[in-house]
């Protein structure tokens, strides 16, 4: 296969974005594949998001934010270009509880691209990939949108800004 | 009933008869270490549990828009589902989660956000509920939500 140097140049970029800042650095996973449309990643157990105090399973609330992430890092991925890719929906199946003190592993793959919509599934496991935590679909709108890429969202907020700025000059 | 979901059973009650005592769902959320890492918080409004989730830095998923990230939308809309069959219904054992679907309507800003439950049918072995999401006014919904809980 040819050396996919998009994919190399994203990478970094999908990793920090997203193991690096608000609630991926909170929930602290490991991204360890990031492959066009199919993405795994590692979760450590954390003692911080508990469900049951009593036998330290973890909260069904993070496999919903595990799984979110993991799909759509895959559809991210799946375009390798300044979009946004919202998710519309996104259905769980939990099969069994998680093992407590245990690491979550986590892979989602995009199954169709479509002009307007991305389909993705993806599951969660511990010892065994065949016997799953949870496995969900995902789906994510795609907002091909120039609007959104890194220097017009700059350009807009510097216009906000010395909009604001004039506005404050002719109250005075 | 294995010795862990006895003891949980045991300790939950014991939280719940305490919450139900003082009219504060606040109490079973303190009980549950997830809700205090995204910030989740409770209380009566009128005969309803009104949920909320104030904003936080470590919820945001998109730092450019910012936006709350999804599977914080997620987790917070399951966590109070659970909370409402724990607090409202009389199940007698410990709500297992057997299916969660959502449905994003708009992105989640960065201010806080409110959610209300609603059990649609409580039957012998499972309870279905709905939970909604929203920031600025109660028919803006960010999201939707329906799950199903296994409660024998």
């Amino acid at each position: 296969m040819a050396y996919d140097l998009k994919l190399a140049l994203f990478k970094p970029l999908i990793k920090l974005a997203m193991e690096r800042s608000g609630h991926g650095a909170a929930l602290g996973f490991d991204l360890r594949v990031v492959e066009r449309g199919e993405v795994s990643m590692t979760f450590p157990y954390n003692e911080a998001v508990i469900g049951n105090p009593v036998t330290g399973v973890v909260h069904g609330g993070v496999i919903v934010s595990l799984l979110d992430t993991c799909c759509g890092c895959a559809a991210i991925t799946s375009m390798l270009r300044p979009t946004v890719t919202p998710t519309m929906d996104l259905r769980l199946d939990y099969m069994h509880p998680a093992e407590p003190g245990q690491p979550i592993y986590l892979s989602a793959k995009v199954y169709r691209n479509t002009s307007n919509v991305i389909f993705c599934r993806g599951s969660a496991w511990q010892d065994d990939k065949e016997n799953p935590i949870a496995h969900c679909v995902a789906t994510f709108m795609k907002i091909d949108s120039e609007g959104f890429s890194f220097a017009n969202i700059v350009r807009r907020r510097f216009k906000r800004l010395i909009s604001g700025a004039k506005a404050q000059e002719s109250d005075q | 009933m294995s010795d862990a979901n006895r003891a949980t059973l045991e300790a939950v009650n014991a939280v719940i008869e305490s919450a139900r005592k003082d009219a504060s769902p606040q109490q079973i959320l303190d009980f549950i270490p997830y809700s205090s890492f995204i910030g989740a918080q409770a209380k009566m409004d009128g005969d309803q549990v009104l949920y909320w989730l104030e904003k936080r830095a470590s919820n945001i998923g998109n730092p450019s828009l910012p936006a709350i990230h999804g599977g914080v939308i997620g987790g917070f809309l399951e966590l109070s589902a659970a909370i409402e069959i724990l607090y409202t219904l009389d199940v007698g054992t410990v709500p297992k989660v057997v299916d969660f679907s959502l449905d994003y309507l708009r992105p989640g800003r960065y201010k806080t956000i409110y959610a209300s439950c609603t059990v649609l049918r409580q039957g012998k072995k499972l309870v279905n509920v709905t939970a909604s999401a929203w920031q600025d006014s109660p028919d803006k919904l960010i999201a939707t939500a329906r799950c199903h809980f296994l409660v024998s």
